[in-house]
């Protein structure tokens, strides 16, 4: 099922939307949430789970974690156990440890959501993760500026005052860039810099913080990490799929407009999550792909079934694209934005996503110039895979699923006609934009 | 000039392949110049550039490896084999034939961290292809200074053709560095310079409402 807190986003003085906007009914749920959308303080947080259940041997736990087949939950969907046991076994100083709170994704809010409601199982996961590794240096990378950052002070002192964690945490700010929180760019601007994305090799996990190996864990994942320590593999199987185990956060928008953060399980229906038919369905973010309507009503939210489609859960964001709009102009307005984020040291991503955002306008409007979707097709060859990072992948992605899915749509535009009755704006978008290099700081 | 017979086949082959090498390396590095600036060649996307950079490298590589080996295996002087890679060795002109073996370790670096580059961090990779701004021009006097094919002529006129064009574009890329785009404006440079080719461009606009400002 998919209780859980539904709510816009964080923060006090915001009512979180009326509940039981979800149809089902699953046992066992939610984990990472609190029943009631009240935040979790450090004293609830002991009641509910106890202290964070140290081990003598760090191994213990990263078995744990490959028998309970988690993965990251930033998007990658990488196995969190293989992570940290290279992490382990590596040689060298200490490794760093990273929770990765920074939520770049627009149309994402789980992070936020979770950190804002459970920041204990978060830093119970960090310390956990840094106990396995053998790692003194903890830090927890967020955006800055928010109520959630003070929060999140206040629990890391609170933390300290009873003697809970074996590593001091330091929080790292993170820019409000898309960007923000990729691996690379997270370890440059750990290590003081610009959180601008690196060329690999070296990965973080090679040389990352201040030229140390950096392990880097998404917090969901973090968080799902200190609850397998305490109820074990078996406990988190118990939902899920047995491909993709355990439950996750979704951020869903629905065609009317409302926003929420749910915990549901991989496997679950996209039909019980979103209030289907929609147009049209884009999941796993501004990095995902669109689906067709009635594709996304028969399928569930796993990577089983969509990446043979070209799509991904990814940070778990679903969206369901209302009939009165045009899936062109939303997705041309999206890539504008992606283009506008990148960080214009990579030419073909630099150059070749403002074409394509241009070229994806002129096919968002009334009788498009011919040539528009042939470039948009060969600019999006020649850009996939030219990145320092998968900014450019990720970009083509979306717009090759939209060439796709809206090709009824692209017909229409070349007859002077189009879906779209509203123009109001859809899927939601930052404001700014960067403008120097202090804006990735 | 004498006939070409069967004895002086190869001793042709290596002059005629080490003058085509020498104007390919010349290309190389031009273009090297400008995929690093971001330059375009008309009718060329950027990309492409990058593209025929790699291509020409390797015909340039061609044609180099042809002009050592039949330079090696031509009776007409002997050069030993290991003289080939390690400089000042050769019994015929040593200084002259040197500085070709020292242009070719450097371009085989070049050529090797290229191929593996996925396997190698950005920077050590781009502290070795600085080489290449060493290679050519001790490929240049390997050549003028070994043969007296480039001292005359139409070749001359090739050599001083191919020197002007080098520094041209090393003059070039000089100017453009001092003139570059802030990084975090690039994008957004290049979405106003299209944007005219857009007709209807609405949603191009930067004031439309609950839109990122391009600024």
């Amino acid at each position: 099922m998919t209780r859980g807190a539904t709510l816009p986003r964080p923060g006090p003085g915001q009512r979180p939307a009326a509940e039981g906007t979800l149809p089902g009914g699953r046992r066992g749920l939610p984990r990472l949430m609190p029943a009631e959308p009240v935040p979790i303080g450090l004293q609830a947080h002991l009641e509910r789970f106890g202290p964070p259940p140290y081990r003598g041997a760090p191994r213990r736990l990263i078995g744990e974690l490959e028998a309970a087949g988690l993965t990251g939950r930033g998007g990658a969907a990488f196995p969190t156990h293989r992570k940290l046991a290279a992490m382990a076994t590596g040689r060298g100083p200490a490794p760093v440890v990273i929770g990765n709170g920074a939520e770049g994704e627009p149309a994402s809010n789980k992070d936020k959501s979770l950190l804002w409601f459970s920041p204990h199982l978060v830093l119970d996961g960090l310390q956990l993760a840094a106990g396995a590794v053998g790692s003194p240096t903890v830090g927890l990378y967020v955006h800055r500026n928010s109520q959630l950052y003070d929060r999140l002070v206040a629990a890391i002192a609170e933390r300290a005052a009873a003697g809970l964690d074996a590593a001091g945490v330091e929080l790292i700010d993170a820019p409000p860039r898309f960007l923000a929180g990729e691996e690379s760019a997270l370890a440059s601007r750990a290590s003081g810099g610009l959180a601008l994305p690196r060329f690999k090799p070296p990965r973080a996990s090679q040389r990352g913080v201040a030229g140390r190996r950096t392990l880097v864990q998404n917090v969901e994942t973090l968080a799902h990490l200190a609850l397998i320590a305490r109820y074990g593999p078996g406990w988190f199987r118990s939902v899920g799929t047995p491909d993709e185990p355990g439950s996750m956060l979704a951020t869903l928008h629905q065609a009317d407009g409302q926003m929420g953060v749910v915990e549901t399980t991989l496997g679950t229906p996209i039909a019980e999550l979103l209030r289907l038919p929609a147009q049209a369905v884009l999941a796993g973010g501004y990095h995902g792909a669109w689906l067709p309507g009635e594709q996304a009503e028969a399928l569930p939210l796993a990577n089983t079934a969509l990446r043979p489609l070209g799509a991904a859960v990814g940070a778990g964001v679903l969206a369901a694209l209302p009939a009165d709009r045009c899936g062109l102009a939303e997705t041309a307005r999206v890539v504008r934005y992606l283009a506008l984020e990148s960080a214009g040291q990579c030419g073909p991503c630099f150059n070749g996503l403002p074409r394509m955002a241009s070229a994806l306008a002129e096919l968002a409007g009334p009788r498009p110039a011919p040539q528009a979707q042939a470039d948009l097709e060969r600019w999006s060859g020649l850009v996939a895979g030219r990145g320092a990072c998968h900014h450019p992948d990720g970009t083509v992605r979306l717009v090759r699923s939209a060439l796709r899915v809206f090709a009824a749509e692209i017909d229409r535009h070349a007859h002077g006609y189009c879906t779209g009755t509203s123009s109001r704006p859809f899927l939601p978008l930052p404001a700014e934009a960067a403008i120097d290099d202090e804006d990735w700081r | 000039m004498s006939a070409i017979t069967h004895t002086t086949a190869l001793w042709y082959a290596s002059r005629a392949t080490g003058v085509v090498g020498l104007l390919l390396l010349s290309l190389v590095v031009i273009l090297g110049i400008l995929v690093n600036r971001q330059g375009r060649l008309p009718g060329l996307p950027s990309f492409a550039v990058t593209g025929l950079h790699r291509s020409v490298s390797l015909l340039a590589v061609l044609f180099v490896a042809v002009h050592v080996a039949t330079a090696v295996i031509d009776p007409f002087v002997s050069i030993a084999v290991a003289a080939v890679v390690i400089p000042f060795v050769s019994a015929y002109k040593p200084l002259w034939l040197g500085l070709g073996a020292v242009s070719l370790d450097l371009i085989a670096a070049l050529i090797v961290t290229s191929l593996i580059r996925a396997h190698l961090s950005r920077r050590v990779w781009r502290g070795i292809h600085w080489l290449a701004y060493a290679a050519w021009p001790v490929a240049l006097v390997h050549s003028f200074m070994s043969g007296p094919d480039l001292r005359s002529g139409g070749f001359l006129a090739l050599t001083v053709g191919c020197t002007l064009a080098v520094a041209g574009a090393a003059v070039w890329r000089l100017a453009s560095t001092a003139r570059q785009v802030p990084r975090a404006e690039r994008a957004a440079v290049t979405l106003i310079r299209t944007r005219h080719h857009s007709r209807s461009g609405e949603l191009a606009r930067p004031a439309r409402a609950g839109d990122g400002g391009a600024r």
